[in-house]
């Protein structure tokens, strides 16, 4: 098979990065929409996760689908990254090339939200899913327990999202290669795009734990 | 004017290399960089001390054989320059020098600033043939090219092949080299017969051959003789995925 042989290259895993990643993002944009609803309320907020859960089996596939293009994104990323490490020479160069900071820790940030990830999915997904007691989901989320009542947590969320962006910043503009969407007409569009993705976007999940985590602790 | 030399010193790949500092004084400073390296290797032969080995043929800049790093940029700092059309001139008296071999894991060094490019070599012949009469030269109005792909395959097949691109990338990645070559035979009627099972099997020999991947910072272009752009790169991906959907 020709797709097989394909993926096998370094390309093809670079390829395979830009999708998972791609999609990854823009589904990001659908979670913000749904997060916004804090800030119409608890009676907003607890009936969007209400209708979510009652998609039933379709929320778990989409979940599923997520969960296997994070996992095809972090392994031909790790795969890539130690076949890069391999490709220098042992002995350092005298050099005075500088690449963009972005790409470079590019790993780095990228570990940093997966790590991130994994605390999102065992506070937030897994009290809403199996332990949710007998709060409320905006009680969850603004509560001290996993939510921006914590402070620590709020920090945490704050930093994470913030290298998320920083992540994507490399990410749409290297994406933009690989996919061959430089030097067709619709790279200005996609460029433009970008922006709204590593900037926008994550500056909407930060406005969250901002307001709720800090402002309103400040005002007391 | 006078120049201070620090050249890398090195027996074979498997031996540990150094720096050695050399003085020159007196140099014209219209006199190319590569023949002020045959001037202190005349001075080291007549002191009785090895030479610098150092690769070179055309010295007219398209023949891809010389090229080492000074300062840190390969073929040093003049743009779109080889090291052998590069001369005395771009530097000030007594500037301090650094030269180095191309460092990447796939070009051993031979020995000093000469390295083992024949990776490059096995990229090429991995993309096996392309289609051409051997036989008398045909009439160059019977495959009609467009003007515009005729101009874009001419500056892709511009690349000399040197190795600068991938002393420039930080994941030491033959990306540009590689899809130079892709590029400029897909872009003409001639190697567009071939062109899914090329664009796999030069990919995978680049891959086998321990060449870093791509992160797309545009470096190599920044640093090449040639001046090879990244649209060959965005190239070699189109035609990547164009093998697979088609």
């Amino acid at each position: 098979m020709k797709i097989f042989k394909a993926l096998n290259t370094s390309v093809g895993k670079k390829i395979a990065m830009a999708i998972t990643g791609l999609s990854l993002a823009l589904f990001m944009v659908f979670h913000l929409i749904g997060n916004l609803n804090l800030f119409l309320g608890p009676e907003a907020f607890n009936g969007y996760v209400l209708k979510l859960k009652k998609l039933g089996f379709l929320i778990r596939i989409a979940e599923a689908g997520l969960l296997s293009f994070v996992l095809i994104h972090v392994y031909s990323g790790i795969v890539l990254w130690l076949k890069n490490k391999r490709a220098i020479s042992k002995t350092p160069s005298y050099s005075i090339t500088s690449t963009p900071r972005a790409s470079r820790y590019t790993l780095l940030t990228g570990s940093f939200v997966f790590i991130f990830l994994v605390m999102h999915w065992s506070t937030f997904w897994y009290k809403f899913n199996f332990s949710k007691g007998n709060k409320t989901y905006y009680e969850i989320v603004l509560g001290p327990e996993v939510g921006f009542g914590n402070i620590y947590y709020t920090l945490f969320y704050i930093i994470a999202i913030g290298l998320l962006g920083y992540h994507l910043k490399h990410g749409f503009d290297s994406a933009g290669q690989t996919l061959a969407i430089k030097g067709t007409k619709y790279e200005k569009t996609y460029y433009s795009l970008a922006a709204v993705f590593w900037f926008w976007i994550p500056f909407g999940f930060i406005s969250i734990p901002v307001y709720f985590g800090i402002i309103l602790r400040l005002l007391g | 004017m006078n120049i201070n030399l620090n050249i890398w010193r090195q027996t074979k790949e498997s031996t540990a290399g150094k720096f050695v500092r050399y003085r020159l004084e007196n140099i014209d400073p219209n006199i190319s960089f590569l023949e002020m390296l045959d001037i202190l290797n005349n001075k080291l032969i007549k002191e009785k001390q090895e030479p610098v080995v150092f690769d070179h043929d055309c010295r007219e800049g398209i023949c891809g054989s010389c090229g080492f790093m000074i300062n840190g940029q390969p073929h040093g700092p003049q743009k779109a320059t080889t090291v052998c059309q590069l001369h005395m001139r771009a530097f000030q008296n007594e500037d301090e020098l650094t030269l180095e071999p191309f460092r990447a894991a796939s070009f051993p060094v031979i020995k000093d600033l000469s390295v083992d490019r024949r990776s490059f070599d096995r990229i090429i012949l991995s993309g096996g043939y392309v289609d051409i009469n051997t036989g008398e030269a045909p009439e160059a109005n019977l495959i009609k090219v467009p003007k515009t792909n005729a101009d874009e395959a001419f500056l892709s097949a511009a690349c000399i092949g040197c190795g600068a691109c991938v002393a420039a990338c930080k994941n030491s990645s033959a990306m540009l080299f590689t899809s130079s070559k892709i590029s400029h035979l897909s872009l003409l009627p001639q190697g567009k017969k071939e062109a899914k099972e090329r664009v796999l099997k030069m990919v995978a020999t680049m891959d086998d051959e321990g060449f870093g991947s791509c992160t797309n910072t545009g470096a190599c272009s920044a640093e090449c003789p040639k001046e090879i752009s990244q649209a060959n790169i965005v190239r070699l991906n189109k035609e990547l995925i164009k093998s697979v959907i088609d």
